[in-house]
């Protein structure tokens, strides 16, 4: 059961990581990221690293999110 | 061509990092050398050496306090850095008076409001109980500055109206190095060494005020910073 957990969220990982990469819009690509640190906020917390998972939930999940969708306010929305 | 090459340099930078994986030890094996030096001392005394009963505190404060050091300072570097990098910069897509004009919905004006007791009572916990749970200054920090960020959606709109006075926030902003830099130099008075803490049990009480002293300051640092580079990346 453990193990199920943990081979979903990998999978789930390699998906997001992929359509990140794959998105051509910015602004969708920023939301997957952020949803990705969730996965790994998840793994984290499942691997037994409370203040690690705490950290990637408010910093990778929340900040780092606000400041990408910022810096795409700045620049353009759409990737050439 | 170009996706051939582009194929081979992911190869090249994947085929390493996959055989570096597999040579790693097992999760949890003792005798993977991560935990064979200096972890063993850590669990064993950890608690009453470093003053923290939650370990990743203690080995952060303490035995790595330096390194902490270090971190704090690269986290105000940054904020330094996106000042300087936009100081000259044109004004963000959406200049400042179009923005101002734009009414906030009230649904999420009233949702900032209802929720932003309990984030900030939720990022005290974290930070006062860093020493003892998961949590501390940098968590609780974020969780401060996120709260912030929402706060100055609604309220700090007006260019007549910020957040924050300026020069409080300049001053809260470098909480972090500041906080860090006393305690350092009150190890330095108290033990003789630099980020010192003492280790006789009748100044226990000092110690923890003292883990508690810095898990305060990296706390509303970070909490500014994260303020200050949004409202920098905004173009207040």
């Amino acid at each position: 059961m453990s193990q199920l957990f943990d081979l979903v969220m990998l999978a789930l990982l390699i998906a997001m990581a992929l359509a990140v990469a794959r998105s051509k819009d910015l602004i969708a690509a920023a939301i997957i990221f952020s949803g990705y640190s969730l996965v790994m906020c998840l793994l984290w917390q499942h691997r037994g690293a409370p203040d690690v998972a705490m950290t990637e939930a408010a910093v990778g999940a929340g900040v780092t999110t606000i400041l990408v969708l910022l810096a795409i306010g700045r620049t353009r929305r759409r990737e050439k | 061509m170009r996706k051939a090459l582009v194929a081979l340099a992911i190869a090249a930078a994947a085929v390493p990092m996959v055989l570096g994986v597999i040579e790693l030890p097992r999760p949890g094996d003792p005798s993977a050398p991560a935990l064979t030096h200096v972890a063993a001392r850590y669990i064993e005394s950890g608690a009453q050496e470093a003053g923290a009963d939650n370990l990743v505190t203690g080995v952060l404060l303490n035995y790595r306090g330096l390194d902490t050091f270090g971190e704090v300072m690269v986290i105000f570097s940054a904020l330094a850095a996106v000042m300087a990098t936009l100081a000259g910069a044109p004004s963000a897509a959406v200049p400042r008076a179009v923005r101002e004009a734009i009414p906030i919905s009230p649904v999420v004006a009233y949702i900032i409001r209802l929720t932003a007791p309990f984030i900030a009572l939720f990022g005290a916990y974290v930070i006062f109980k860093g020493h003892i749970s998961p949590g501390g200054g940098f968590q609780g920090g974020v969780i401060l500055g996120a709260l912030l960020v929402l706060l100055s959606v609604v309220l700090g709109r007006g260019s007549a109206t910020p957040l924050l006075p300026v020069s409080a926030a300049r001053c809260l902003q470098a909480a972090g190095p500041v906080t860090f830099a006393v305690i350092a130099a009150a190890g330095l008075a108290l033990t003789g060494a630099l980020l010192g803490f003492p280790q006789d049990p009748a100044l226990a009480h000092l110690r923890e005020s003292m883990l508690i002293a810095l898990e305060i300051g990296i706390g509303l640092g970070g909490a500014f910073i994260i303020l200050g580079l949004f409202e920098v990346m905004r173009g207040d």
